[in-house]
């Protein structure tokens, strides 16, 4: 299946993308997508435990179930206001 | 009529996010405008660059909406956030309450712009003086 990973803030500058496709298992996590996004962007470890995972703008643990053409978020500590 | 859209790139006009709370029932409006300052933790700022997950942040801002709304009883709510590069003295975020009564206005104000610092899938980076920029630090997005 094809999930789309979108990266915001730090994230986004170590991910050097604003987002993109990976092809995962069926039955796949969102630790799954993780390990995946980490294989191709090592340097995204740096903020991985402070951030928050979104399946579709709904955030979820990371041993959430993910479905072909799910969205998810790579949220960092957030600053808005 | 304002705000339509609560996310943005435009300039805030405060005189339309008010005028979209006008209500003929209510006795106490209260307007916050968050600006951007020209400096944070003793560093001279020159500027701020807002990124926001603009899906699930409207989203989370009509979900904020309707908990004032069942908290308090306003007539209406209106909030609207900028991102993209703002300016010192710009205005990156708004809302506007109108309630029968001042004391409701007040918290139901304050707590829906506490409830955007920390539940909104926004990031802000600063541009310094000194040419330099940084994300600031933030807190993990509220549920």
């Amino acid at each position: 299946m094809k999930v789309r990973a979108l990266y915001f803030a730090s994230a986004r500058d170590l991910a050097a993308t604003p987002a993109e496709t990976l092809s995962l298992p069926e039955g796949a996590s969102v630790e799954d997508l993780v390990q995946a996004a980490l294989k191709l962007h090592p340097k995204l470890k740096a903020v991985m435990g402070s951030s928050k995972l979104s399946v579709n703008v709904e955030v979820v643990p990371a041993g959430t179930r993910l479905r072909d053409g799910d969205k998810v978020g790579f949220l960092p500590p957030v600053a808005g206001g | 009529m304002a705000t339509k859209s609560r996310i943005t790139t435009a300039p805030i006009d405060p005189a339309r996010v008010l005028a979209s709370v006008t209500d003929p029932a209510a006795g106490g409006t209260v307007l916050f405008l968050g600006t951007v300052r020209n400096s944070n933790e003793g560093r001279p700022v020159r500027g701020l660059e807002y990124q926001v997950y603009r899906e699930m942040a409207e989203k989370r801002m009509v979900q904020i909406e309707g908990e004032v709304k069942a908290k308090w009883p306003v007539r209406k709510i209106s909030m609207v956030h900028r991102y993209g590069k703002l300016g010192i003295g710009d205005i990156s975020v708004a809302v506007a309450v109108s309630a029968p009564h001042r004391a409701e206005a007040f918290e139901a104000c304050r707590y829906a712009i506490d409830t955007v610092k920390r539940s909104l899938p926004l990031w802000k980076k600063e541009a310094y003086v000194s040419g330099k920029g940084a994300w600031v630090k933030g807190d993990p997005i509220r549920g």
